[in-house]
């Protein structure tokens, strides 16, 4: 077991709904701005919102009918997106398989709605599908923002198989619906697999680079870093550990500029891309600033292997002060929270347990977005049990923005005249480019 | 209907069977904290203390117990556990001196076990209430029967004498009452006095008049002591009637009285009471029998209890069923849904000292499967779904905030965007690099 920490987790569950049957690891994603899709291996596909009646918000489960899922249908996974500008509209992603006696079918059915005005309304896209056969047993389904040299982008769906492949599917303009590409073309990183992925991701970075990340079934971890521009192989890394990788998550850090650092420049901090690698029997590890150093500078997250395998992380920056934290979610039944310490002279950057949090059942998948429509996000977590949805303590948080508020307020009140017509224009663009994030990679 | 999960919770041994009023929550030892006492049906007494698993102290009694409580029955400032029997045993156990007997000498006594005054009262109780119900400020005691009997006793004993055995309990008044009684409460009338309650089935109720207290009020013309046994039901109790959806006019009935409304000139309006029956249905009422909520479940409803979870001062109304569905029910008649994972032999609601040293709002479960589950800290921010803008709007300075900077508070997308920029630019600035 674990030590008991100081601190106690700072949300507060604001509903809980049960499913009638359980998920997976696989089993939940955002769809849309304000609402979430959860499915539970019986083929349910339950969306969860909070419906505003009369100045009064309360929690709504809904099941949402997606067509061409038989009713002997186990779902694998499901993802969702929205198209990339200047496209328009909502594509859901679900794997399942069929398992009519003899011979179990795997498919993959996309949903997308092309009709001018129904490209967000859930239950009219989920009536509209492509059902793709698939060749192999469906792992995770993902997806990611393409940048292409002319400046578009495109979102893709990657689909991660029992076949040791990654499967890319792009939608085709000219024919309304999304097909297989072979991923070489866009991904070559992804190429020759050592093993199934079980987890992928990808993110973006600047200079029209990426860093893209997968974790394998048999404990191999692989890291590349990507120019978009052909795209083309910068430098890629392979590591192995001894057990299942459940999740590897790319992430940044803030750290105060060293003076020795030559791009010390105006900016008092730099930013540094970090490697989370959860595993099923080994502690959870960051491996630090990978951009630079691969994966041979790793810090552990102690004790996180006391909670039975971590099944699912997250980083969110729940405190507000700018620096993500980390979150794994275990068999156990145990939320951890650590957070980084920034490294001080003699000691290097560490990350601290802050917090943890028991539930009923053990935890499978965990997101954070803003479901009450408020601009403060609430963290949503799928056990086996059931969806949970824990908020932020509204009385402290209000007490939070009413301070940054009036902060805000006393600033623009001593500048000059003029500059406040300068910083809204930044803040458009801040907030622009916030918006086209939010469409991209998670 | 909003339903929650709570996780908190320390599971406590017990082995035996209980009668579901056999369980009660209260300040044993006068330690100003909590305790829990259980009796079961062989005759032994539990108390547990904070998280401990094992009871902190045991107790033999004689008979099945049928209700335990705790409460000031000798009027000594000071609270004593009470037991009594189905074959009509009443115990009174003095848990702070044992305690003190208990730290200052190591070996353990027999006669510790046993009671510290023993009394034969009535047999087939069934429930059992330790309260002030005439308004003297002194505590009675009242004991419902199987029988459809209540009986209401009060502690008496000489001047002289300092311990309980110069004392015994003195029979005062037997009210008959048509159907069976499954709670006794009180709650305070109109004129802030207690009256005395009794559920009745089909969501009825009664309220039992204390007749010695009206003696003196009572003309001379009228000699209340006098009444015949068979004129005295209609005399001495009211019955009520709800009105509503009700299916059987058999269906047990629990009431709970004294429901705190959360500020003292609320409270003189007279206190609030809540009715629930096993075919699920709920209901809130004043002491002038006005009708404030009524909740219909499919679930089947055997314990009523009162419960704080939200800090504010006014009490929640707290219903289990028998497959450990659990309603917390506020005033406005917002409803907070709890699951427990399995079925519920009896079920206690209240202030329980578990852990951190000092009390918290705690329900507890008797499972079927020996043991029993506290949860505990069962608080709640609000009761209602509540989204940040709401509580900012509630703040003074927020509007002004939102002119100055130029936002209109009634375009809600432009207050969550400013909220979320406020919140969480820092973080999702590096991420759109």
């Amino acid at each position: 077991m674990l030590p008991d920490t100081r601190r106690s987790c700072p949300f507060a569950e604001d509903s809980f709904s049960r499913f009638p049957s359980q998920s997976n690891m696989y089993g939940l994603c955002q769809a849309g701005e304000q609402e979430l899709l959860a499915a539970t291996l019986k083929g349910k596909v339950v969306c969860f919102r909070y419906q505003d009646l009369q100045h009064k918000i309360r929690p709504v489960a809904k099941e949402v009918q997606f067509t061409y899922i038989p009713v002997d249908a186990e779902i694998v996974s499901i993802d969702s997106f929205n198209k990339s500008s200047p496209n328009r509209g909502l594509v859901v992603g679900i794997t399942f398989i069929k398992d009519s006696g003899d011979k179990a079918t795997p498919f993959l059915n996309i949903y997308c709605d092309y009709e001018p005005g129904s490209e967000f309304n859930l239950e009219s896209i989920a009536q509209s599908c492509l059902n793709l056969e698939l060749q192999f047993t469906p792992f995770q389904l993902y997806h990611t923002e393409l940048q292409f040299e002319e400046g578009q982008r495109e979102t893709v769906f990657l689909l991660s198989g029992h076949d040791q492949r990654i499967h890319l599917y792009k939608e085709n303009a000219s024919l309304h619906q999304f097909e297989e590409q072979p991923v070489e073309k866009f991904f070559p990183e992804l190429s020759e697999l050592p093993s199934n992925v079980l987890w992928m991701d990808v993110l973006s970075i600047d200079n029209c680079r990426r860093l893209t990340t997968f974790g394998c079934q048999n404990g191999c971890v692989g890291l590349a870093l990507v120019n978009q521009r052909g795209p083309e192989i910068v430098s890629s890394w392979r590591l192995q550990q001894d057990s299942p990788i459940s999740t590897v998550l790319l992430f940044p850090l803030k750290l105060p500029a060293h003076n020795s650092s030559k791009a010390g420049l105006q900016a008092d901090e730099v930013t540094e891309y970090n490697l989370l690698v959860t595993s099923t029997i080994e502690m959870a590890v960051v491996y630090r600033n990978v951009e630079q150093n691969g994966m041979s500078k790793p810090v552990c997250l102690t004790d996180s292997d006391q909670c039975d395998a971590v099944l699912c992380a997250l980083l969110i920056d729940l405190d507000f002060d700018g620096q993500q934290e980390v979150l794994l979610g275990t068999y156990g039944q145990d939320l951890l929270c650590y957070k980084f310490q920034q490294p001080n002279g003699t000691t290097e950057g560490q990350f601290q347990l802050m917090w943890r949090r028991s539930f009923k059942s053990p935890l499978l998948s965990v997101i954070y977005l803003d479901l009450t429509g408020d601009g403060l996000k609430e963290l949503a977590i799928l056990t086996i049990k059931g969806l949970h949805i824990l908020q932020h303590s509204l009385t402290s948080t209000a007490d939070l923005v009413l301070q940054r508020l009036a902060n805000t307020v006393a600033k623009l009140s001593t500048v000059p005249r003029d500059q406040p017509i300068t910083d809204q224009d930044a803040e458009q663009k801040e907030s622009s480019l916030k918006n086209g994030q939010n469409t991209s990679v998670s | 209907m909003r339903s929650l999960s709570f996780v908190q919770r320390v599971c406590l041994d017990f082995t035996g069977t209980l009668f579901p009023h056999a369980i009660c929550l209260g300040d044993a030892d006068n330690d100003s904290l909590n305790e829990l006492v259980v009796g079961d049906t062989s005759g032994k007494l539990y108390i547990y203390k904070n998280d401990e698993s094992k009871p902190w102290m045991t107790r033999t009694c004689v008979g099945m117990l049928t209700c335990v409580g705790v409460g000031d029955i000798c009027n000594k400032g000071k609270n004593l556990v009470v037991a009594v029997g189905a074959e009509g045993w009443f115990h009174l156990f003095d848990i702070a001196a044992a305690a003190a007997k208990a730290d200052s000498s190591s070996q353990t006594d027999v006669d510790e076990q046993k009671p510290c005054f023993t009394q034969h009262i009535p047999a087939n109780t069934k429930v059992m209430l330790i309260s002030d119900i005439d308004g003297d400020g002194r505590s009675e005691l009242v004991v419902g029967y199987t029988d459809r009997v209540v009986r209401a006793f009060r502690w008496e004993e000489s001047t002289d004498s300092s311990d309980l055995s110069g004392g015994q309990l003195v029979f005062l008044k037997k009210w008959l009452l048509e159907g069976q009684v499954d709670s006794l409460s009180v709650n305070p009338g109109p004129e802030g006095l207690p009256e005395l309650m009794v559920s009745q089935p089909g969501c009825g109720y009664a309220n039992l008049l204390c007749s010695w207290t009206q003696e003196g009020a009572a003309g001379p013309g009228e000699d209340a002591s006098a009444a015949s046994s068979s004129e005295g039901p209609s005399r001495d109790l009211i019955l009520h009637l709800t009105t509503g959806r009700i299916h059987n006019k058999n269906v047990s009935t629990h009431l709970i009285g004294s429901i705190s409304r959360g500020s003292k000139e609320d409270d003189s309006k007279g206190g609030l009471f809540a009715l629930c029956t096993l075919d699920g249905t709920l209901k809130l009422m004043d002491s002038s029998e006005q009708l404030l909520w009524s909740v219909q479940v499919d679930h089947q409803l055997f314990a009523l209890q009162k419960l704080d979870v939200t800090g504010d001062g006014r009490e929640e109304v707290v219903a289990c069923a028998w497959d450990g569905q659990t309603y917390i029910i506020d005033h406005n008649r917002m409803v907070v849904r709890f699951q427990f994972d399995e079925n519920v032999n009896a079920f206690c609601a209240g202030q329980y000292a578990c852990k951190e040293g000092r009390n918290s709002p705690c329900l507890v479960y008797v499972s079927f499967s020996h043991k029993i589950y506290v949860y505990w800290r069962v608080e709640l921010e609000r009761m209602e779904p509540t989204s940040l803008q709401r509580v900012l709007e509630e703040r003074p300075e927020y509007t002004d905030l939102l002119h100055k900077l130029g936002v209109d508070p009634s375009d809600t997308d432009a207050v969550r965007r400013l909220i979320g920029d406020v919140l969480y630019r820092d973080s999702e600035k590096d991420k759109a690099d």
